[in-house]
């Protein structure tokens, strides 16, 4: 069955908006191809796809090396909010940027529901 | 991204117009093409001598360049016999001088000019031995298929290396390079 773009995007608008603190998403194929996006203006969606894709895999590979096992998510935390990389299955990667008031616990289980309806429309 | 020597050969061969009659041209010049080799030897490491990072690199360990001037003749002579007509084995051992020029540290910035001096040397004595036009345009196309096995086996190590230590895939590492290029 093909991939519906349109409810990757309605999931990903319906996590944005009804999530406090989110201010943007995205999910990508492991080669960095955008699959749906939700990003804050001025974002390139391009080039945020083939990063987040690239920070994944090279987590990937640092937990493999340095025997951290499977990497369930990369943290990225800067002064001014989060991304978080979580992996989606084989074939997507799930990109969230959260601002810095955001509660982690809540941004952890939004991501973890919203990353099984995700999933439901990949597979 | 690993490269397969034999198909990027006829890419380079048809990509040049690298034709029959230029290899029976070079094969019917095999003596002569001999006989100059270590002249152009000279040229070609006289000129690479001439840079300081170059010289570093060529004198580093005890006979390396007179290995390399020997690799030089030998490399120089197969263009005109194109050993097995050009076919696998001039592209095996291609690959194997570019990979050699990479892990030693020559690359294409030092090699690109001084192949063009030995293109240009090996034109003068064409011209004063009384060898026609022909041979000249037919090792000048040689040269580049050459060439660019030496460059592109820069380009293939290199991607080679960022994929195995980053798990990246070919297709991310393109976009990623497009992506980078474009920002420049």
């Amino acid at each position: 069955m093909a991939i519906s773009t349109e409810k990757l995007t309605h999931i990903l608008q319906s996590f944005v908006t009804s999530t406090t603190d989110i201010q943007g998403a995205a999910v990508v194929t492991p080669d960095g191809l955008p699959l749906a996006a939700s990003l804050p203006g001025g974002m390139d969606e391009e080039r945020v796809s083939a990063m987040s894709a690239a920070m994944l895999s090279l987590g990937d590979r640092i937990g493999s090396e340095l025997a951290r096992g499977g990497i369930d998510r990369i943290y990225v935390e800067g002064d001014k909010g989060y991304g978080i990389l979580t992996s989606c299955g084989e074939d997507a990667v799930f990109l969230v940027l959260a601002d810095k008031a955001a509660k982690q616990g809540l941004l952890l289980l939004e991501i973890k529901r919203t990353l099984g309806d995700l999933k439901a429309v990949l597979m | 991204m690993s490269l397969e020597p034999n198909e990027f050969m006829s890419k380079m061969v048809s990509r040049t117009g690298f034709s029959a009659d230029d290899q029976k041209t070079l094969q019917a010049a095999a003596a002569w093409g001999l006989e100059i080799a270590p002249e152009m030897a000279d040229y070609f490491y006289d000129y690479m001598g001439r840079d300081a990072e170059m010289s570093v690199i060529l004198n580093e360990s005890e006979g390396r360049i007179h290995r390399l001037r020997e690799t030089f003749v030998s490399w120089f002579h197969e263009m005109f016999t194109g050993m097995d007509n050009w076919g696998n084995a001039y592209a095996d051992r291609r690959w194997r001088i570019g990979l050699i020029h990479v892990r030693i540290g020559i690359g294409p910035q030092h090699v690109v000019p001084a192949m063009a001096v030995v293109v240009h040397e090996a034109g003068k004595r064409a011209k004063a031995d009384g060898k026609d036009q022909q041979l000249c345009d037919a090792l000048s196309k040689i040269c580049m298929v050459d060439l660019a096995f030496i460059e592109q086996a820069y380009i293939e190590v290199s991607s080679a290396a960022v994929l195995k230590e980053t798990g990246w895939s070919e297709g991310l590492f393109r976009r990623l390079v497009a992506t980078g290029a474009a920002a420049m």
